[in-house]
């Protein structure tokens, strides 16, 4: 679990709760709970109701998504630092990739429903939320679009 | 004859090259022993590896290796049993030819007179093992300073001449080694008795004198077998690997005449900051010869002994006079060792007085690399030397030379590697970035961009796209091929010396920058950090693997891999390759970048570096445009002023301004 000193300085020494005042920093830990995951769990599944928000502290995480012919494809890994289960507080809140911890993982998790709720009351803390949360998922989509015009493939438009 | 003697071949004649077993390296010692000597051999105490007298094999350091680095000196566990599998430790063979302390003679006054006789000792025989390159050469350079000028130290010369030398061919460098800029190893070529080149099970053994003769054909006849020439290739290469691996960490050319122009140079004050004058450099240097002289008198004071002990110059009173000291600032008397021992020793014996063995940074309390300090006092006249000029061979639009493929590789299901040879050798001299148009009958020309460069040839990595690369791909060992070349300039990897170097390969991009990154790990040292980046669309698209996890492993390179998606079964990263270094923690100030890989992902990786602070005249591209000819007249490689084929690849970002990646261009 951690005590709040704890969890005040493992949230500080992540990009997304670093340079946040520390009453915010506070506010949060005040949700967070430390959380060791054994390799192989299973964080989240494509589609249902995502419960939880993670900020990744150390080990990695896969965010895996079923492609009916090929099983489970591989799209992204998170590196320490890097956040997963955005989709908890974006409607309509459910996961959109399966979240698979493939090395033993270390992670401040906040369940997703008192994030909410926090983040409707707390105005100061929303305007401070949602840009770093905005910045983690538009790095996200512009990887996503080099990924998917797929620079690397074979025949493209080669004639040679 | 006798049997015994039609079984032993006639070892006399020819001395050649012998196997010496691992278990029968004691009969090496016992027959030296048997000998009379006192056989002096490597042995850990204290914590390292010193000389001392050893009476048998079992007393070598089997199975331990060390770790050197500016300051810093660790044993560690080898996973063999090698016995030199390290490099020199804090003492040296110095301290039994020239002793730390001697009696001089004893000196008496009766009533007027004085008497005074001198100490003759009787030094014993002794042997050395495991000597290797720089230690012979700095017995060299003791035998030109004691022996060899006017006058002569007799004690060190008794000494000197009763020494049997087996010396030891290093097969493992510290990074501390620099023998290789001062031509001093880790060849052993002359000045020993028994040279040994420790490989599997035993060693290779060589003679090089007449008492060494004397040994392999009396006592140790039975224990050797003549070497064959797998041993015989085996421990040339073990040898050329560890020269290669040390590279030329000092430029030393013309050093005597740079260094003694710099003695007002500010960094004297700045290096004298940090140096304490503790003399450990001088300790443990092998060629420091200043002693000093002391009396020892009993307590009436008619008789005395004079000793004679190891001093330093770095003793605040060694220069000391009734008037003062000459040398009274730490400044004055570091500037004094590095002045004389790379400069002024040249005037006097005609010799460097440093051979490379890199003691005095190991076992500097503070850490001060004196190869560093030399670099910066009196760097070289062209630190960066410019790549040759190569005159590309079949220049001309209908010429093409021909070579040979040796060996071919399949990196992945649609990508091969080619070993050519018989090329012209201008091909070997090609500079790193550096491409040929390959052609084969029936097919037009292409630009392949060489990724290796070997001594008689090189390698193309091809990826089979189209109807010619793929018969590119299909061609087996011993067909030809048609070759123009090599074309184009260079990635520009002397801007990089002294800086940190970010290289971003994707998918085949990782080809043209291969070359480079054999040159620096050749040349480690003269770079910063070095940090790849490679992207590869899945985990079977993966070139080079092997050469990927030795270059992490082994040269000092920061290799982080990911690929564009992967099965569950892979755990690396999945992601493009901007993610590997977008929120990394370096500073791109002080950074030279090349990329390579297709436009769309040099573009997405420049504006990431540019983020990072990496200025754009020092981020390098390699531009891929359709080429006929590579030689500038066809017409058909043009970006706006430029031919890509003569004009480049290579290209910074300054250069092309707007036009790189601009629609249409």
């Amino acid at each position: 679990m951690g005590d709040m000193a704890t969890l005040v300085a493992a949230l500080n020494a992540t990009w997304f709760g670093a340079g946040l005042p520390p009453e915010t920093q506070t506010r949060l830990a005040a949700l967070a709970r430390q959380e060791e995951t054994p390799a192989g769990t299973v964080l989240l599944t494509e589609g249902e109701v995502t419960e939880e928000f993670g900020i990744l502290l150390s080990g990695r995480i896969a965010l895996r998504t079923l492609v009916p012919e090929r099983g489970m494809v591989t799209i992204l890994t998170i590196e320490p630092g890097d956040i997963w289960g955005w989709s908890a507080i974006v409607p309509p809140f459910r996961s959109t990739s399966t979240v698979v911890a493939i090395e033993p993982v270390v992670s401040l998790v906040f369940e997703g429903a008192s994030l909410r709720i926090a983040l409707r009351e707390d105005c100061k803390l929303a305007s401070l939320l949602y840009p770093r949360m905005l910045q983690a998922v538009s790095r996200r989509l512009a990887a996503s679009r080099l990924q998917l015009l797929d620079l690397f493939a074979r025949d493209a438009t080669a004639t040679l | 004859m006798l049997s015994s003697e039609l079984a032993r071949p006639d070892r006399t004649t020819t001395h050649g090259r012998w196997f010496l077993d691992r278990t029968r390296l004691d009969a090496l010692i016992v027959a030296l022993r048997a000998d009379g000597r006192t056989v002096i051999g490597p042995t850990v105490s204290d914590g390292a590896i010193v000389y001392e007298e050893i009476r048998s094999a079992a007393e070598l350091p089997a199975g331990v290796g060390d770790e050197q680095t500016p300051g810093r000196y660790r044993m560690t566990s080898r996973d063999d049993d090698r016995v030199f599998g390290y490099v020199v430790g804090p003492t040296s063979w110095k301290r039994w030819v020239f002793p730390p302390m001697i009696e001089l003679n004893s000196g008496k006054r009766v009533g007027h007179r004085v008497e005074f006789t001198p100490a003759r000792s009787t030094p014993e025989r002794l042997a050395f093992i495991g000597v290797r390159g720089c230690e012979l050469a700095a017995l060299g350079v003791q035998d030109k300073v004691l022996d060899a000028g006017q006058f002569r130290d007799a004690d060190y010369r008794a000494r000197r001449r009763s020494v049997f030398i087996v010396a030891v061919q290093c097969t493992t460098a510290a990074s501390t080694c620099f023998c290789t800029s001062m031509g001093t190893g880790p060849e052993v070529e002359r000045g020993f008795d028994i040279a040994l080149t420790e490989l599997d099970g035993g060693f290779l053994l060589e003679v090089g004198s007449p008492d060494g003769a004397a040994l392999v054909d009396g006592p140790l006849a039975t224990s050797l077998r003549p070497a064959s020439p797998v041993d015989v290739y085996t421990a040339a290469a073990d040898v050329a690997a560890t020269r290669a691996r040390i590279g030329d960490p000092l430029p030393t050319a013309g050093l005597h005449d740079r260094l003694l122009a710099q003695l007002d140079h500010p960094r004297w004050a700045q290096v004298a900051e940090r140096c304490i004058t503790c003399g450990n450099c001088t300790l443990a240097c092998p060629t420091c010869f200043c002693t000093s002289v002391t009396q020892k008198t009993d307590l009436e004071g008619h008789t005395a002994t004079s000793e004679r002990f190891w001093d330093s110059c770095f003793s605040p009173g060694f220069a000391r006079v009734a008037g003062g000291s000459f040398r009274s600032r730490p400044r004055d008397r570091y500037r004094q060792w590095l002045t004389h021992k790379f400069g002024t020793w040249w005037d006097q014996f005609g010799t460097s007085g440093c051979v490379g063995c890199g003691r005095c940074i190991t076992w500097c309390p503070v850490g001060i690399d004196v190869r560093e300090e030399l670099v910066a006092i009196a760097p070289p006249v062209s630190l960066t030397p410019e790549p040759q000029r190569v005159e590309p061979v079949a220049a001309s639009f209908d010429d093409f030379v021909v070579a040979q493929v040796v060996a071919t590789r399949q990196e992945t299901i649609d990508t091969v590697t080619l070993t050519l040879s018989g090329a012209d050798p201008a091909f070997s001299k090609g500079n790193l970035g550096q491409f040929a148009m390959v052609g084969l009958p029936g097919f037009p020309p292409l630009p392949i961009s060489i990724s290796r460069f070997t001594v008689d040839g090189i390698e193309l990595t091809i990826r089979g796209a189209g109807p010619a690369t793929k018969a590119m791909c299909a061609l087996k060992i011993g067909d030809q091929l048609g070759l123009r070349g090599p074309l184009g300039n260079n990635w520009p990897l002397d801007r990089a010396v002294g800086r940190d170097l970010v290289i971003v390969a994707g998918g085949i991009g990782l080809a043209p920058l291969r070359p480079v990154i054999h040159a620096l790990a050749a040349d480690r040292r003269r770079y910063g950090d070095v940090r790849l980046y490679y992207g590869a669309r899945t985990p079977a698209d993966i070139l080079y693997s092997e050469e990927l996890a030795r270059w992490h492993s082994r040269a000092g390179i920061e290799v982080h891999q990911t690929v564009d998606r992967a099965g569950p079964e892979w755990e690396g990263r999945v992601g493009v390759v901007t993610q590997l270094f977008d929120t990394a923690s370096w500073e791109g100030a002080n950074a030279v970048a090349f990329v390579c890989g297709p436009e769309r992902m040099m573009q997405a990786t420049s504006n990431t570096l540019a983020g990072r602070g990496v200025t754009p005249s020092r981020i390098f591209v390699t531009l891929e445009r359709h080429m006929e000819c590579g030689i500038g007249l066809c017409g058909h490689c043009q970006m706006g002023k430029y031919f890509v084929c003569r004009d480049g690849p290579v290209f910074s970002l300054a250069q092309l301004g707007d036009t790189f990646s601009r629609e249409g261009i």
